[in-house]
């Protein structure tokens, strides 16, 4: 199993981590999974990966960040 | 976590898109009316020029961008269903822009009948977005303080013009009515609810939302976020108060619960600038130092207002209360608003192209979408031209530079706006081409 790639993007500024994350997925292998930090829930990132064939699991840390894993299905 | 957004509900890219491209032109023409009136136009906040220019900004520049904003913002933020938005943007944006036209035309050429349609144009268009606004914001299950504030804020609007349409009868049908109300009391209580109980209150209820989001601050103290809206409202009612009082005894109160208003208002500007301080990512970018600029015009407002309570030959100078609207009105809410646009268009852009089906090598990053630098070249403009404007209040004699630096300012933001509109349909037309083939 390959190393998750990770995207914090707690200190970025709307959209710059869902532009990363798209950019990243472009290039996601088939069971490599995408870890992405948010402060808050990307409601517009989830209805993009629905429509594009990602599945996603979205778990609140105790500290309040959002940690979403993402992998193409 | 702070509050989400959501976009399912988010009305058409053309529906806040109109509004936000027919704002910064009338502005334009407001610089043009101080630019050709010259120095007569700042010898008070009566004259017609300068009762012109003020609706052509408040009305024109700011009402517009404020209302395309709400459509979005309402429908993103509280996830509300706005009712028809096309068709709603498609009656309220043309009748908000000649209502304006119809108004600085009755302040400028002293026609009073021209007040009686200007008043018939707006109760139309604002009574059309008033109620839709309200039945979304009312419906909506969304919970949050700036829900809460933004329900005060279309309140205040409500205020604002049921005081200006009666303002505007009393102005045009100046034989035929009387009125038990002091016209100047319906003046002072129509502006603190138009820049008050309605920008003010959408500034904060925004800022709840898009300071910390956007420039990475802390957000907000919660007992702040319930003490300003209502405070400011509690504030907004005593002032009302003087519409029903003897001129005498209102006189005697009037001026602390201002003094009330006038610190919260300044408590929310210092309030802005700590947290600002306080941001995680050190390198500014414009919308930043927009607000920053905003919260210090608000800060100086608020200063002056004490100084001119504290120093009363200053205060009764006839063109302190200009002072006092130059900050407010281009150094706070154009300095908010023109920062806010440089956020909100180019993330709309984005977003409506990946709602398109683009891709990230099909669809430009959020910096491509206005240069930085012709957004940094317009901020100082924009910010030379509200020292002008200031410095005219002082000396009259600089009207002319002060009011092509301000139609110059305006017409860069436009051009910059054109820009990013120009961006979306060319990124539009080659996805929707490439996802034809």
């Amino acid at each position: 199993m390959p190393e998750p790639r990770l995207i914090d993007g707690r200190d970025l500024a709307p959209p710059e981590p869902l532009e990363l994350a798209l950019a990243e997925l472009a290039t996601l292998a088939p069971g490599e999974e995408l870890v992405l930090l948010l402060r808050c829930e990307p409601l517009p990132l989830y209805s993009i990966l629905e429509r594009n064939g990602y599945g996603y699991r979205a778990t609140l840390r105790p500290d309040g960040t959002n940690e979403v894993r993402i992998q193409k299905v | 976590m702070q509050p989400t957004l959501s976009f399912e509900q988010a009305p058409p890219i053309s529906v806040p898109y109109r509004f936000f491209l027919t704002a910064p032109l009338f502005g334009a023409v407001a610089g043009l009316v101080l630019a050709v009136l010259g120095p007569d136009t700042f010898q008070s906040r009566w004259s017609p020029g300068a009762l012109a220019m003020t609706h052509l900004i408040v009305v024109d520049f700011m009402l517009q961008a404020m209302c395309g904003s709400l459509l979005q913002f309402v429908a993103v933020v509280a996830g509300a269903n706005i009712w028809r938005p096309r068709l709603v943007a498609a009656v309220v944006h043309p009748l908000i822009t000649a209502g304006a036209i119809f108004l600085a035309s009755a302040f400028l050429l002293e026609q009073q009948v021209l007040f009686l349609v200007a008043a018939a144009v707006f109760v139309s268009a604002l009574g059309l977005f008033l109620t839709v606004m309200a039945i979304a914001l009312l419906r909506t299950p969304a919970r949050g303080m700036s829900i809460h504030v933004l329900r005060v804020a279309v309140f205040g609007l409500l205020v604002t013009l049921a005081l200006g349409a009666t303002l505007a009868l009393t102005l045009g049908l100046e034989e035929h009515l009387q009125t038990d109300w002091s016209l100047l009391a319906l003046i002072n209580v129509h502006v603190a609810w138009g820049l008050g109980g309605w920008a003010l209150m959408l500034v904060i209820g925004v800022s709840y939302l898009v300071v910390p989001m956007f420039q990475l601050t802390p957000s907000y103290p919660v007992w702040l976020t319930r003490l300003l809206p209502a405070g400011l409202f509690l504030v907004l009612c005593l002032w009302s108060l003087q519409l029903f009082a003897p001129d005498a005894a209102a006189q005697a109160w009037q001026s602390g619960v201002a003094l009330a208003g006038v610190l919260l208002a300044g408590g929310y500007a210092v309030a802005t600038l700590m947290l600002q301080s306080r941001r995680r990512r050190r390198q500014p970018d414009p919308t930043l130092l927009f607000w920053r600029a905003a919260m210090l015009s608000l800060l100086v407002f608020a200063l002056s207002w004490i100084a001119f309570e504290a120093l009363p030959h200053l205060g009764a100078n006839l063109r302190a209360p200009l002072w006092l609207g130059v900050l407010l009105i281009p150094g706070l809410f154009l300095s908010v608003i023109t920062g806010m646009l440089y956020k909100i268009m180019p993330f709309l852009n984005w977003l409506h192209l990946q709602q398109q089906g683009g891709t990230v090598t099909t669809s430009p990053n959020m910096k491509q979408m206005i240069p930085e630098g012709t957004m940094r070249g317009q901020m100082r403009l924009h910010f030379a031209a509200l020292v002008l404007l200031l410095a005219a209040v002082l000396w009259p004699a600089l009207a002319l530079p002060a009011g092509l630096a301000f139609t110059a300012s305006c017409l860069w933001l436009e051009w910059n706006l054109i820009g990013a509109a120009r961006v979306y349909r060319r990124y539009r037309d080659s996805i929707r081409a490439s996802l034809k083939k």
